[in-house]
């Protein structure tokens, strides 16, 4: 008899909210135990599986694949619900995430090979996307149709059999059995016995074994594992009362802490009079053999004309573009091409490139913006095609660094679209590549300390409002770290989860479910595309838009070797088609030319950049890049390039600027070890800032080849080893002085490579994002307001928020003209010949659709005469209309008995009147209305058609639109901060270095990036009438001012200007203290709406990133987390 | 002869015969034991009353047991002064309950165990580092 056991089911937290073991957990746990192999069972789905299988293999232990299922009732004839009362089971809860969770009876599916694989992937996938509407709950046909290469056990304790012998009808259990088993090849179904330690568990083995011997089936013991040891028994019911949203116990009501990955000997005494249920698992994880074709490519097909092959389409597309891109042509071109294109068929890369030449020309044709980013900027054959816009030849961008010939990696072509046109992509691929063909990416969304707090308060009962102040003003950090952050952040000091008494508990717990995964989520742009139908790689699942996704992330297909498109939506594309667009309507068809065709030289353009007058633009806008504008001065393309290249977690932490800085300026001499580095590194002042450089560098003075040297960057930039580094080094230097250079400056040509390549930014990334900066730019200096009125129709984009985007307007004298219902239209528009932007009615709170629509098609006839015209004509909702009064869009419309129009408060008196009298009269009665106002208090500003003081005014608009539109918040109160000695932001340039000063402003972004020294330092990004504000906040600051800083709107700063050409402008403050907003005569002004408070962020936007996307990323995640989306729940 | 081989060696004694119907204990003992882990066999401990409580004696006294660290199994317990040998164990569960109430919290072992012709069921509770006596069954 063998001593061995296997776990043949296993969940793991990809059984979302119903699994609380790792799977690193798992996997370490299992090699620890000394067991050969391991299965994972996740509930409905896969999720884990391609990671489990590589960590697995990673530790020498077989990864058994399987799933534990929903299936149908197979012991009765027809549904449960039609027996009667007392002899139906009761069903399971429900399991599963999201549109892929049912409740019904559990069965376990394990893969034996790789045809069973991609049979459990099909079945999941049918059953998963039967209907949007139908539950996820296995058919036996579908069962029986794809059991081929997959072993069945009858489930856990909520298997059908296991809950008829339960409840005492064995012969239902029998049935159960029977049928399941016909569903499978002979040999290839058990009866899966398991014996959590429940008082009825021996009868639940007995009964189940006997049927077993009845119908002569094999029994195996597993231990329907949710956690790896038993203490963790409380984080999975958490998990799992939160996940059904319900409190502890849950919806198990789970007896005892026995589902843990017990050792075999343990489960060899559970199981003592049954070792053959042992020994079956042996047996079992003999069988299952599987090998996933990890390491191979799969493109899907491009369209090849007949007698053509990829290569030769390819190559006749390229030469083709090449004529166009560069005209005259050049040898070097030519030879670079032909390089290219050789590689790229040796490589069978040729139908990747032509798939994504087709999507991209499918957005061209339809007059889509869009531009390729990433390192597929280093290729020609990819500007040839017109998938990238940056020269790689003139921006010194190296094929190698794209597609390395020496290591085969998928490639990656990344293209931004215009994200208002992108769902025309999307169509574009699902028709030309086919249904099954397509999906989206997953992506899963794990805790941090905020989620992890709301989950754990969740499950242990507290009410909403307990649970909102608990995770409120909680900084963004993993959940591990709750305990650190309560202790030393500022803003925390306060906070309720210090009373370790209380909570000391509910923080263990949380803690524990630091990056849990949480649920799936949907990538924001990845598609995979398959040759073969999609649901043969991996299972999909309807998402929550009622799209189709793929049930795996991007790491796992990339493992596959499928092909991931990331269709990604940017909203500059979307801003700089609709900023063409107005510019042309106002000037001309021909007067503006296509931003992206300009040759990148204008010196308006780059002075405009160079002050750090950059809202809006692209990649150049944020607090830290105007910073560095004013410091870098740039002047030219290659400048933008840096500028974008150097603003980067990686050069920052490496601190790469300051001598850039000061090297460009002439403040330190330019000094390189090896006089070959001079010329490769003439663009960046011989400081290694980007990636190419590396291998440039290797080249000259080791005489590397290019694969070589993009080999030697990534061994250098992965986590290395000290021996492995020592090895790298030694072979650097062997070659260097081969070549006959000094040892001592091999050994400083290495140190600074090995110091550098860590942080070294993709040039060709920075150069595609370059081009769009620039076109950005262009328009903002050429037609501001068309630029502004664009950015503000497809807010939320980049840094900063819509109020700053209006407000830069106005200090740059664009006339924001307020929403008015004879005037706006439901976006932004443009008056006075580009003078003045009227705000559109979409903005203003409470508007529906509809309404916007009414609005727009009864101006066309003829302009609204007052309110009651307004309301007859366009049947506004009483909130939206409300709205409407509240901001002035009604504004001046009618007259009353005093011969002056009504003021908003006799408007909002009337308002409810109107609508009474409409809906007792229907439509009839064109303009018979002639109500006496109610009675209202007097006009606080009778100099005011609004009768409303414009501190009112302006509550009222950044409550309701989220903008300030007649006068910045501060300005009011112009005087008193005057007195109070503070100085304005435009004035602050003028000041000598060091200055003491005070400031105020209106908190626009407030961060707390990571930093080098590891203190924690917020960087305030706030707003005055004049301009913006650049705030440091230094850790010995932030330990007075945090809870400041988080919990209020406006601040006045004390602190020291800094204005030197080394760090540039900002302030560094030494007391931030609360600031109320109120004007002259007293009267406060309400931020409250349109100036949002809360914790300081994390650096958002990291490399590569738009800033647009991972904000929104992030911001979905919160709303999500809000919303409590879970979705799993399980048994 | 498989499972429940003794029950099936079991031979029955002809009608007239004493109502002795083992032998002997050590022959009674294997058929007991069988029976108590057949499914199909109600016991009084699953039975519940019309006022809904178990059919079985319940107690929850504190009683000392003797521990048998070879097998990690109790190997008798003392109750009223009297030694109870263990004969076998019937079955072992466990709970795990309100763990996150520490006035309610349930940590307990259980083990059903065959002694002196009777089922008795003992538990260790772990909160307490205590055993007892919790129920007199069948």
């Amino acid at each position: 008899m063998s001593s061995g056991f296997v776990h043949l089911h296993v969940h793991s937290q990809f059984s979302f909210m119903d699994g609380a073991a790792s799977l690193s957990g798992l996997v370490a746990r299992a090699a620890e135990l000394e067991m050969p192999a391991l299965a994972l069972t996740d509930h409905q789905g896969m999720s884990g599986s391609i990671r489990f299988y590589q960590a697995c293999r990673k530790a020498g232990i077989a990864p058994i694949l399987g799933c534990e299922v929903v299936v149908e009732t197979a012991g009765i004839l027809g549904e449960e619900g039609d027996l009667p009362p007392e002899k139906r089971l009761v069903l399971p809860a429900s399991v599963g995430f999201g549109r892929a969770s049912a409740s019904g009876y559990h069965l376990t599916l394990l893969v034996r090979d790789f045809g069973g694989y991609r049979n459990l992937c099909r079945l999941l996938s049918k059953t998963h996307l039967r209907g949007p509407h139908e539950p996820s709950v296995v058919t036996l046909r579908d069962l029986e149709t794809y059991s081929e290469g997959l072993i069945g056990m009858s489930g856990c304790g909520n298997g059908e059999a296991a809950r008829a012998v339960l409840a005492r009808a064995p012969g239902r259990a029998r049935e159960a059995l029977r049928r399941l088993a016909g569903c499978f090849a002979p040999g290839d179904f058990y009866v899966e016995l398991i014996h959590p330690l429940t008082s009825d568990g021996p009868r639940l083995v007995g009964g189940l074994v006997t049927l077993a011997d009845e119908l002569a089936l094999p029994v195996v013991a597993t231990n329907n594992v949710h956690y790896l040891r038993s203490e963790d028994h409380r984080i999975h019911d958490v998990l799992s009362s939160a996940g059904a949203r319900t409190s502890l116990p849950g919806p198990y009501d789970r007896p005892n802490a026995e589902l843990s990955l017990k050792p075999a000997s343990e489960m060899r005494r559970l199981f003592e009079g049954l070792p053959r249920a042992c020994d079956a698992t042996l047996e079992i994880a003999a069988r299952c053999r599987l090998e996933l074709p990890l390491g191979q490519f799969h493109f899907p097909s491009a369209e090849i004309p007949k007698e053509e092959t990829p290569y030769s389409v390819l190559a006749k597309e390229s030469w083709r573009g090449l004529e166009q891109r560069y005209q005259p042509m050049t040898p070097e071109a030519i030879s670079r091409l032909q390089h290219e294109l050789t590689l790229i068929d040796s490589m069978g890369f040729s139908e990747y490139f032509l798939v994504v030449k087709e999507i991209v020309d499918f957005a061209k044709s339809k007059g889509i913006r869009c531009s390729g980013r990433g390192s597929a900027g280093d290729s020609i054959v990819s500007y040839a095609l017109g998938i990238t816009d940056a020269d790689p030849i003139r921006y010194d961008l190296l094929f190698e660094r794209f597609l390395n010939p020496a290591r085969r990696q998928m490639p990656d072509i990344d293209v931004d679209f215009d994200s208002a046109r992108r769902d025309e992509i999307i169509d574009f691929i699902y028709k030309r590549f086919g249904h099954e063909h397509v999906a989206m990416v997953a992506t899963v969304n794990t805790m941090t300390a905020r989620s992890a707090v709301r989950v754990v308060a969740r499950s242990l009962g507290l009410p909403i409002a307990e649970v909102n102040r608990l995770s409120r003003h909680l900084p963004w950090v993993s959940a591990h770290k709750i305990r650190e952050v309560l202790a030393t952040y500022p803003e925390c000091a306060h906070h309720p989860l210090r009373d370790e008494h209380s909570w000391g508990m509910l923080l263990d717990l949380a803690e524990q479910l630091d990056h849990c995964p949480m649920h799936l989520g949907t990538h924001l742009g990845g598609f995979i595309i398959t040759r073969d139908p999609i649901s043969s790689w991996m299972p999909l699942q309807w998402a929550a838009k009622g799209t189709v996704v793929s049930q795996y992330d991007k790491d796992d297909i990339e493992a596959l070797g499928l092909v991931k498109m990331d269709i990604l939506g940017l909203r500059m594309h979307s801003a700089i088609s609709e900023a063409v667009e107005l510019a042309r309507e106002r000037m001309g068809e021909d007067a503006v030319p296509e931003p992206f065709d300009l040759v990148p030289d204008d010196p308006r353009v780059f002075e405009q950049v160079a002050s750090a007058d950059t809202v809006g633009m692209f990649q150049l806008e944020s607090s830290g890049q105007r910073n560095l504008s004013t410091r870098l001065k740039s002047s030219t393309f290659e400048d933008i390039i840096a500028q974008i290249s150097l603003f980067r977690p990686g050069p920052l932490e490496a601190e790469m600027i300051t001598p850039f800085i000061r090297r460009r300026h002439g403040l330190e001499p330019v000094e390189v070890p090896h006089e070959g580095m001079r010329e490769v590194l003439a663009d960046s002042y011989g400081i290694i800032v980007y990636q190419e450089q590396v291998l440039l560098v290797a080249r000259a003075v080791a005489g590397f080849d290019l694969a070589e040297a993009d080999s030697l960057r990534r061994a250098m930039t992965k986590g290395r080893s000290r021996e492995e580094m020592e090895r790298i080094r030694g072979h650097f230097l062997e070659r260097a002085l081969a070549r006959g250079v000094d040892s001592g400056v091999a050994a400083e040509v290495f140190r600074q490579l090995e110091g550098f390549a860590a942080y070294g930014f993709n040039k060709a990334h920075a150069a595609c994002f370059a081009v769009v900066s620039y076109a950005s730019a262009w328009l903002r200096t050429y037609y501001p307001a068309e630029f502004a009125a664009a950015i503000l129709n497809h807010e939320p984009m980049g840094f900063y928020s819509a109020r700053l985007v209006v407000n830069d307007a106005r200090r740059h004298g664009i006339e924001i003209a307020p929403p008015h219902v004879n005037a706006s239209k439901a976006r932004y528009s443009i008056e006075r010949d580009g003078a003045a932007i009227r705000v559109g009615l979409a903005d203003v709170h409470r508007m529906t659709a509809r309404l916007l629509a009414a609005v727009e098609s009864e101006q066309a006839v003829r302009p609204f005469r007052d309110l009651a015209d307004f309301l007859r004509r366009t049947r506004a909702e009483l909130p939206a209309a409300e709205s409407l009064i509240r901001v002035g869009a009604l504004d001046g419309l009618g007259i009353t008995e005093a011969g002056r129009p009504p003021t908003r408060d006799e408007l909002l008196a009337l308002l409810p009147e109107i609508k009474a009298v409409l809906a007792r009269e229907g439509v009839a009665g064109d303009d018979t209305l002639c109500l006496a106002p109610a009675p209202v208090r007097p006009a606080e500003d009778s100099s005011h058609v609004s009768g409303w003081s414009a501190a009112r005014r302006v509550s009222a608009e950044l409550e309701l639109t989220g903008l300030s539109l007649t006068a910045h918040p501060l300005s009011l109160a112009a005087g008193d901060l005057e007195e109070l000695g503070v100085t304005w932001a435009r004035d602050l340039r003028a000041l000598p270095d060091r200055t003491r000063v005070r400031v105020a402003g209106v908190r626009e972004r407030a961060q707390t990036p990571r930093t080098r020294s590891g203190k924690r330092t917020c960087f305030l990004t706030l707003e005055d009438p004049t301009g913006l504000l650049d705030v440091v906040v230094f850790s010995d600051a932030l330990e007075r001012s945090g809870e400041v800083i988080v919990k209020h709107r406006a601040y006045l700063i004390d602190g020291t200007l800094q204005n030197n050409c080394e760090r540039g402008l900002a302030i560094v403050a030494d007391v931030v203290k609360p600031y109320v907003v109120r004007t002259g005569s007293g009267d406060r002004v309400r931020l409250r709406r349109g100036v949002p408070s809360g914790p300081m962020g994390p650096a958002l936007g990291g490399a590569g990133a738009p800033e647009e996307e991972s904000w929104e990323a992030a911001e979905a995640a919160l709303a999500a987390e809000e919303r409590g989306e879970y979705g799993g729940r399980g048994g | 002869m498989g499972r429940n081989a003794s029950i099936k060696r079991f031979s029955t004694a002809s009608a007239g015969q004493p109502l002795e119907l083992f032998e002997s204990k050590r022959s009674r003992l294997p058929v007991i034991v069988e029976l108590l882990a057949s499914p199909w066999i109600v016991r009084a401990s699953e039975l519940t009353r019309r006022d809904g409580s178990c059919a079985a004696k319940h107690a929850e006294e504190s009683v000392d047991v003797a521990w048998d660290g070879a097998h990690q199994l109790p190997s008798s317990f003392v109750r009223e002064g009297r030694v109870y040998r263990i004969d076998a164990i019937v079955q072992m569960w466990a709970a795990e309950r309100v763990w996150w109430d520490p006035r309610r919290r349930v940590s307990r072992r259980f083990w059903r165990v065959l002694s002196r012709g009777g089922v008795y069921d003992l538990a260790y509770d772990r909160t307490r580092d205590s055993w007892l006596l919790i129920g007199i069954q069948d």
